[in-house]
């Protein structure tokens, strides 16, 4: 089953098209990396799965049934933006407060979970606006986290993290996807890190779904090259030309792509008098499949 | 995928719903300073209305019975002086207030946004707000009420009522608070994060400038009690048992309409 499946869904602000005849699935427990241009519609798509925009027409529907269902959208847990949580309020009572809201039974229990799960059980007592960046982006996700969500639609939520902010909000996704089986939506800029820890991506453009792949197909289709620099580049370039190589120029030099072996290579250039300055092998990953997308050539 | 479970949704009532919602809003209520500020406030206001009636100058003397600080004597929609307007039904007017910047923070800390993810049915947000809303109105009318005896006692005028009517009238303007939550609800949803507007357009209602000008028009008409500030008035010292009705008819009838304008409002417009 997926987990959401958006079919021709069109959002317009005074005239202006948001989301154009958008299409989207995500299947049941994967983690969804939702990549687009700031604009190009991520937010709006997620405000709309989440009823706060109201669609100009298209259909949503989250685990098999309508977006509007009221069982379905109460294991739903957001972080938009921002955490929506009251400043002046404790992190704990802020908490409490959407623990009330979704009528869970062992609210302090639960509270206790899910700070654990984000690592803020020594930050309870605090004041929301006293907190960090960092620390109110975990308190967003804590707040997702209350009540077994069955999905998980986060907006950009390792913006202005550090390094280790980052590292630990990954793990903290890779765990709540693994342990407690949670379908998560995360639209971030951040492509590297969107890599470690995607099940599938989906590439929105001017509102319109361009590409969605799962990474196992990314990876099997993704190519591997090898970046050189040389003494005489032109010479190198028509010697790997005469012997059947794929190669181009780059910025970096060469490019040999589909190479195997990367020792016979450097023999190879050797043997014929080349003098090899730099050599290192690639895989074209998330972040060039999505420049070559956007920039209307697809790497792959 | 591997890790996928089969996931089963069990649909809330409409009462399980609307428990989450209402906690959520109580809690808030009883946690914040907001509420007990406004409490302070109704229970003062009565204080301040019976220092002119011990003063001197133009407000000297409009008071000749301690219960005039909490109803009027009789209905009368035409003012002709403050003694027969500066009563319990300015608890409506901060009241107002209070709604505004309650419904306002919510949408102003994003909060909003989470009660409308988990809640695909919004009417449980505008049936909820309404609700406690209406609460601290009728607490903010006990305390203006307290607040009333203890200023009536302080200016010496006697406190000879006919009980009946005296309950008739308290109970008219707690019920009244039903309706008045639920125009400040609804005013608060059409402009959500603008809570200066809210606050501006609920003073304006609340005071009855609308309802006071409409007499002007057509006269002490009983017709005026159509409308809240109309029936709040109709709630007063001699009041009887079919005022409590007409109140509550009132109360209700305006409950309704707004909750479902509100309701209607909230589906068809984007939340925030």
């Amino acid at each position: 089953m997926n987990a959401i499946e958006i079919r021709g869904l069109t959002k317009s602000f005074r005239g202006m098209y948001a989301l154009d005849d958008l299409n989207m699935t995500v299947p049941q427990g994967a983690i969804y990396g939702f990549i687009g241009e700031n604009g190009s519609g991520k937010s709006t798509t997620e405000k709309c799965i989440c009823g706060h925009l109201v669609p100009d027409k298209g259909k949503i529907t989250l685990f098999g049934k309508p977006y509007t269902d009221a069982g379905v959208r109460a294991r739903v847990g957001a972080l938009i933006e921002n955490a929506g949580c009251f400043p002046a309020s404790s992190v704990y009572a802020n908490l409490m407060m959407q623990a009330i809201n979704l009528g869970l039974k062992d609210r302090a229990g639960e509270i206790g979970r899910v700070l654990k799960i984000v690592r803020m059980e020594d930050n309870a007592k605090l004041q929301f606006k006293k907190c960090s960046l960092g620390m109110k982006q975990r308190i967003g996700i804590a707040m997702a986290l209350l009540g077994d969500p069955a999905l998980l639609i986060l907006d950009e939520p390792i913006n202005g993290l550090d390094t280790d902010g980052m590292r630990l909000m990954r793990e903290i996704l890779v765990d709540i996807t693994k342990n407690y089986g949670c379908t998560v939506l995360i639209s971030s800029h951040i492509l590297g890190e969107l890599e470690k820890i995607a099940t599938h991506y989906g590439i929105i453009r001017q509102g319109k779904m361009i590409r969605e792949i799962a990474a196992s197909e990314m990876d099997s289709r993704s190519q591997v090259y090898v970046s050189l620099k040389t003494g005489d580049m032109g010479l190198a370039f028509e010697l790997l030309r005469s012997v059947g190589c794929k190669v181009q120029f780059a910025e970096e030099g060469l490019r040999v792509y589909d190479v195997e072996d990367t020792g016979s290579l450097a023999a190879y250039l050797m043997r014929s008098g080349q003098q090899i300055g730099e050599m290192k092998k690639h895989r074209i990953g998330l972040e060039e499949y999505y420049v070559s997308l956007m920039s209307g050539r697809e790497a792959m | 995928m591997e890790n996928a479970k089969t996931l089963q949704f069990e649909k809330p009532s409409f009462f399980t719903r609307l428990k989450g919602m209402l906690g959520v809003d109580f809690y808030r209520l009883f946690h914040t300073p907001l509420y007990f500020i406004f409490l302070a406030i109704a229970a003062i206001i009565p204080a301040l209305v019976s220092m002119g009636a011990m003063g001197e100058g133009e407000t000297a003397g409009m008071f000749t019975n301690a219960w005039q600080i909490i109803a009027a004597d009789s209905p009368l929609y035409i003012i002709s002086n403050m003694g027969e307007y500066a009563n319990m039904n300015m608890v409506f007017i901060f009241g107002g207030i209070m709604v505004s910047i309650f419904i306002g923070h919510d949408y102003r800390s994003g909060y909003v946004k989470q009660l409308f993810t988990t809640h695909a049915k919004k009417e449980d947000y505008m049936i909820s707000k309404t609700l406690v809303s209406a609460f601290s109105m009728v607490c903010m009318c006990f305390t203006y009420l307290i607040g009333g005896m203890i200023a009536g006692a302080a200016t010496g005028l006697p406190f000879a009522i006919n009980a009946g009517s005296f309950l008739c009238a308290i109970l008219g303007k707690v019920i009244m608070s039903l309706g008045w939550a639920s125009l400040y609800t609804f005013i608060n949803i059409i402009f959500r994060r603008k809570f200066g507007i809210s606050i501006a357009l609920c003073f304006v209602l609340g005071t009855g400038i609308p309802v006071i000008g409409a007499a002007a028009l057509v006269g002490n008409s009983v017709a005026l009690n159509i409308f809240l500030y109309g029936s709040s008035v109709y709630a007063c010292l001699s009041a009887n048992f079919l005022s409590v009705l007409v109140c509550l008819a009132c109360s209700l009838a305006w409950a309704v309409v707004y909750n479902v304008l509100g309701s209607v409002l909230l589906y068809r417009r984007d939340v925030y």
